[in-house]
């Protein structure tokens, strides 16, 4: 029997402890695309191509940072995934469209990278032929870009010392974690990461974030934008 | 309160605390109940338990208020104060003015000050060679607390205490730490309870565990299952 290839993905990415130039790998192991890229851009993390599996797909992702348009962007902030199978036909983006041209890219896919109200990046996926993704691939790279937004998130909060703190203010964060898992219908881990994240991104603790929360004075809601579908 | 309706409610914490032992108890929940009791029978502010981690440090796991502040100032409490050294002496400390000898342990004495409070009275969770952690009875003046009100905390802290170790082998030092860890853990969920309920319910944190005890009392569930099911959206309040 030969193991599911998205499974395969899949849990060398939910064990992932490596370095973050490797995340986007997985993607090519179990979709028939020719090459994948992840970057982190938006509100959030500043605009990097953390991993590319090849040349091609990191010069995709550079074009859409310099462009400033491209299906990375409208992925994130629509937070949906863009499908283009054959990009020959697309009347989008024109700009990156035309610079695109002499790379032989048949199709493009950008999934967005999000954790509730937190834009992370995308996942940049090409191929050198058109080519259409299945709705149960859509499907499980969702759920991989959803691992990836994780991986991402605590890595870059690592290096930031948010969490050390006493036994006290822990209470607090607590506290906090409940009233943002209910805020935004998640799990307590991802409550805890955001309000993590929050505190990084203000260079302000944990507790002092924490605080806002229970007094109000900071709410999640899972979409920045209203109105986005 | 007349002396006739203390004693009566005296005898219903015991029995109270009693019933709470049977098989299948929450150790968060006989240990709020012993400061709720505490606070209603006995002649002072606020009370609040601490227990020691696996670590061998003291953490508040029940108060007579969630408020923050009294919360942290027990916290503090344990890093230096008068909880603490009835912790490692394992017999009472009594200050009746927390102002004398306060250069001791000076972050709790200027805490416990802005808070109004002016005495403290320490008592180890202890059985025989176990102290498990104390209860701390705070009062918003000076003095000692009177003879009736100290044996009938002493009662009230023995009782949880067996409670809590009946079930181990004392001599079990292992399983008891774990139980007291686990406690402690519970007290992780709770809070994010708290903070699920004070949310959904748009009410302040203590009214969300005022809410939380009573769906646990009348369901006959333990604090920590309930906390559990509002944690995972299985139940709302």
């Amino acid at each position: 029997m030969t193991a599911d290839p998205f499974h395969v993905a899949s849990d060398a990415l939910s064990e992932f402890s490596g370095r973050v130039t490797d995340l986007a790998r997985p993607f090519v192991t179990f979709l028939p695309v020719s090459g994948a890229s992840i970057s982190t851009f938006g509100a959030f993390l500043g605009p990097e191509t953390v991993s590319a599996t090849d040349d091609r797909a990191g010069r995709i992702d550079e074009l859409q940072f310099d462009l400033g348009e491209g299906p990375c962007w409208d992925a994130l902030s629509t937070r949906l995934p863009v499908l283009e199978p054959n990009v020959a036909d697309t009347a989008e983006w024109p700009a990156f469209t035309r610079a695109i041209r002499e790379e032989d890219v048949g199709a493009i896919f950008a999934f967005p990278l999000a954790l509730g109200p937190l834009e992370i990046g995308a996942v940049d996926l090409y191929s050198d032929r058109p080519l259409t993704l299945t709705l149960q691939q859509q499907r499980q790279t969702l759920a991989l870009s959803e691992i990836v937004s994780r991986i991402l998130l605590r890595h870059a909060i690592a290096d930031a010392d948010t969490s050390h703190a006493s036994t006290f203010s822990r209470r607090l964060v607590h506290q906090a974690t409940g009233m943002v898992l209910a805020q935004l219908d998640t799990t307590p881990e991802d409550a805890y990461l955001i309000i993590q994240a929050r505190a990084f991104s203000e260079s302000r603790s944990m507790r002092e974030i924490a605080e806002d929360i229970i007094e109000r004075r900071i709410t999640f809601s899972a979409l920045p934008n209203e109105g986005t579908p | 309160m007349n002396e006739t309706t203390r004693i009566e409610r005296l005898f219903d914490a015991f029995a109270t605390l009693a019933d709470t032992l049977v098989v299948g108890y929450d150790v968060v929940d006989l240990l709020q109940t012993l400061v709720d009791y505490c606070h209603e029978l006995l002649a002072i502010d606020s009370a609040g338990i601490l227990l020691a981690n696996t670590n061998g440090a003291l953490e508040v796991v029940a108060s007579t208020s969630e408020a923050n502040q009294l919360v942290e100032i027990m916290q503090l409490d344990a890093d230096a104060g008068p909880c603490l050294e009835s912790f490692r002496t394992r017999v009472v400390v009594s200050v009746p003015d927390i102002d004398v000898g306060s250069e001791r342990w000076p972050a709790f004495t200027r805490t416990a000050r802005e808070q109004g409070i002016q005495s403290v009275y320490a008592i180890p969770l202890r059985l025989r060679e176990t102290t498990i952690g104390t209860l701390n009875l705070m009062r918003n003046e000076i003095g000692e607390l009177n003879g009736h009100d100290v044996r009938a905390a002493q009662a009230l802290a023995d009782v949880a205490t067996i409670g809590i170790l009946q079930e181990r082998n004392v001599r079990d030092a292992i399983a008891i730490r774990d139980q007291l860890q686990s406690a402690l853990s519970s007290r992780v969920i709770i809070e994010q309870a708290k903070g699920v309920v004070a949310e959904t319910g748009g009410v302040s944190m203590d009214a969300a565990f005022a809410r939380i005890r009573s769906h646990a009392r009348s369901r006959q569930t333990p604090l920590s299952v309930v906390a559990r099911q509002l944690v995972s959206g299985e139940l709302r309040l």
